[in-house]
């Protein structure tokens, strides 16, 4: 800005002092001349001279006075100092600068609103990330597998409930396509079914779907609830797709469990109620023709009738241990007195089938931290069925073994009876199982050696076994821990 | 007249006798088997004009009983009454493809068995004589 002026300077000093020079000259020459009327020209000339010459310089000055007024403006812009342009005493500097000014007044409320708008959009991100990682943090942290597909159907989100299921990376899988994560040249039963799925879902634009599919690796099923929901961009068209699959094999497991136990019970229960209502209807239709058929007749209903009450007792013995509803009060008992109470009561019934009963040594501690009348149901329970499947002229042993070292109390019930097929010995604890070969020794519910299980294994923490060979006898028993300072504590 | 021969098969002894019983009273033979097995040899055997057989035996099952009577030349055409204590044990569609005759619930009342055994010989008697 400097060399400007200075060019400035020099060029008004060089017009006005050619201007100057011109006048002396004309003034000079006018002077030496011959003529009045040339003598008045250059005098003329030489006043217009001056006159110019003082113009240059007067227009100079001016000139100069704008350079400093635009050169002081372009400083006040250059500082940033601030938004408003000082006064000058030139007007068209002073003029200049009010433009400026306004431009400015203009400028500053819209740079206010637009560093209004940033601030709002840097809280929106703030806000957003927030978002995303509550988002995040609820995908990653939930049981189910999630994956989130764009519209060309790259994985954009998977969490390692998917990772797991699918068999991928689900931290640095983004952006592969989710036909190659999930469905890959050795995919496993179900994999190709649930790509097509989210094909399908894609095409059909349907808000959400649902199916169920089994997934099968090494023999293994697993059943899983997909729920496919599609995202939609500002033009309703699918831009994304959420899929959430849960795992819901554990579900249909005891939902198929409560339907077979619903049925069995119908089963169990319909049967002696059979025998009940047919018996009943004979006699009161005059079927029975003689006394001996009508005792009989009334015989087997009232054993059916008792054996209905058996097993309406036992499943709600089954259900209140399983559900934990059953009032357990637990004390130091010995087994041997158990044992022994429990013999008197069966000792008559194997005198009837003509079954001898080996009874027991005595031992000196063999106390357990039980409920007393729970283990008395489980010593009745195997006492009765050993006499009930062994026949006429065999034996039972009952043994009471105290082991220290494991701290366990063991009981075993030695048969001669009919043992049960190796094939079955893996179900004889399942509830209403009954061995078939067996089934007509002796009328049972099935239920009887569930109860023991559940009794000593879910109760009193102990276990129970069997051994068992058909035609020879067998061995069932429980272990159970003894009553330990420390057990009566826990 | 010969007496109509009834094979009663069922794992229930009480079932089969109070079935036996009632059908013996009202003049009919009765012959009974405790499990599929028997009862199928028995139906080769005797060749019974019906069957009373129970949905759930041990061994070979109602059904499956009925299937093997069906393959069989000399039983295929034996009616058949299924017996069971199961709620919807036998679909419509199984019991058409098998053709059994009559499904009854259990308890069932010795009357109505006999009521439905006397139909369906009648009503075979009947196609028989057209």
């Amino acid at each position: 800005m400097k060399s400007v002026r200075s060019l400035y300077v020099i060029v008004t000093s060089v017009a006005a002092g050619s201007l100057f020079a011109a006048g002396f000259a004309g003034l000079y020459y006018s002077g030496a001349g011959e003529g009045l009327c040339s003598a008045g020209y250059a005098f003329a000339a030489s006043a217009c001279c001056f006159a110019a010459a003082a113009g240059v310089v007067w227009l100079g000055w001016h000139w100069l006075r704008l350079v400093r007024g635009i050169t002081s403006i372009t400083q006040q812009l250059g500082e940033k100092q601030s938004s408003c342009i000082k006064p000058s005493n030139n007007k068209i500097i002073n003029e200049l600068s009010e433009e400026i000014n306004k431009h400015f007044d203009g400028n500053s409320s819209y740079i206010e609103e637009l560093e209004k708008q940033v601030k709002d959009l840097q809280l929106k991100i703030q806000l957003l990330r927030r978002q995303k990682g509550n988002t995040d943090a609820i995908i990653y942290g939930i049981r189910d597998a999630v994956i989130v597909i764009d519209e060309f159907d790259k994985l954009l989100m998977a969490n390692e409930a998917a990772g797991r299921l699918f068999n991928f990376d689900y931290k640095s899988s983004q952006h592969k396509l989710v036909s190659e994560l999930v469905s890959s040249e050795k995919a496993k039963a179900g994999e190709n079914e649930f790509v097509d799925f989210l094909c399908q879902s894609r095409q059909n634009k349907v808000r959400h779907t649902r199916r169920e599919i089994v997934f099968s690796n090494e023999g293994k099923s697993r059943i899983f609830d997909c729920i496919v929901s599609c995202i939609y961009d500002e033009e309703e068209q699918v831009c994304g797709i959420v899929a959430v699959l849960h795992d819901v094999t554990r579900e249909k497991e005891i939902s198929q469990m409560k339907d077979d136990f619903v049925n069995h019970v119908s089963h169990e229960l319909k049967t002696p109620l059979a025998s009940i209502s047919a018996y009943s209807e004979m006699l009161v239709d005059g079927e029975a023709n003689d006394e001996q058929t009508r005792k009989e007749f009334y015989a087997v209903i009232q054993s059916q009738a008792k054996r209905l009450n058996r097993l309406i007792e036992d499943i709600l013995n089954i259900s209140r241990i399983e559900s934990g509803l059953i009032k357990v009060e637990k004390k130091p008992v010995s087994l041997t007195i158990l044992i022994e109470e429990q013999l008197q009561m069966i000792r008559s019934y194997a005198e009837e089938k003509h079954v001898e009963i080996i009874g027991q040594k005595p031992i000196v501690f063999d106390q357990v931290y039980a409920d007393k009348d729970m283990i008395s149901q489980v010593i009745v329970n195997l006492l009765s069925n050993a006499v009930k499947y062994t026949p006429c002229g065999g034996s039972i042993k009952i043994e009471t073994e105290v082991d220290e070292i494991a701290g366990l109390a063991r009981v075993s019930i030695t048969d001669t009876g009919v043992g049960i097929p190796k094939d079955e010995i893996e179900h004889i604890f399942d509830k209403f199982y009954r061995v078939d070969a067996n089934k007509n020794q002796a009328e049972g519910t099935g239920l009887g050696l569930n109860l023991v299980k559940q009794i000593v294994e879910k109760v009193h923490n102990g276990r129970v076994f069997v051994t068992s060979e058909p035609g020879i006898g067998s061995i069932f028993g429980f272990e159970m821990p003894l009553a330990t300072a420390e057990a009566i504590k826990v | 007249m010969a007496e109509r021969k009834v094979l009663v098969a069922d794992d229930e002894i009480h079932i089969v006798h109070v079935v036996t019983i009632k059908l013996r009273n009202n003049g009919y033979e009765v012959i009974s088997a405790e499990n599929g097995d028997d009862a199928f040899a028995l139906a080769c055997e005797e060749k019974p004009d019906i069957i009373v057989t129970d949905f759930q035996m041990p061994g070979m099952t109602g059904v499956e009983l009925v299937r093997k009577l069906r393959q069989n030349e000399t039983t295929k055409d034996i009616p058949v009454i299924m017996l069971t204590a199961r709620g919807f044990a036998v679909e419509d569609k199984e019991k058409e493809e098998l053709e059994i005759s009559e499904l009854l619930s259990k308890p069932f009342s010795p009357k109505e068995l006999l009521r439905s055994i006397e139909d369906i010989l009648y009503q075979r008697k009947v196609m028989q004589n057209k």
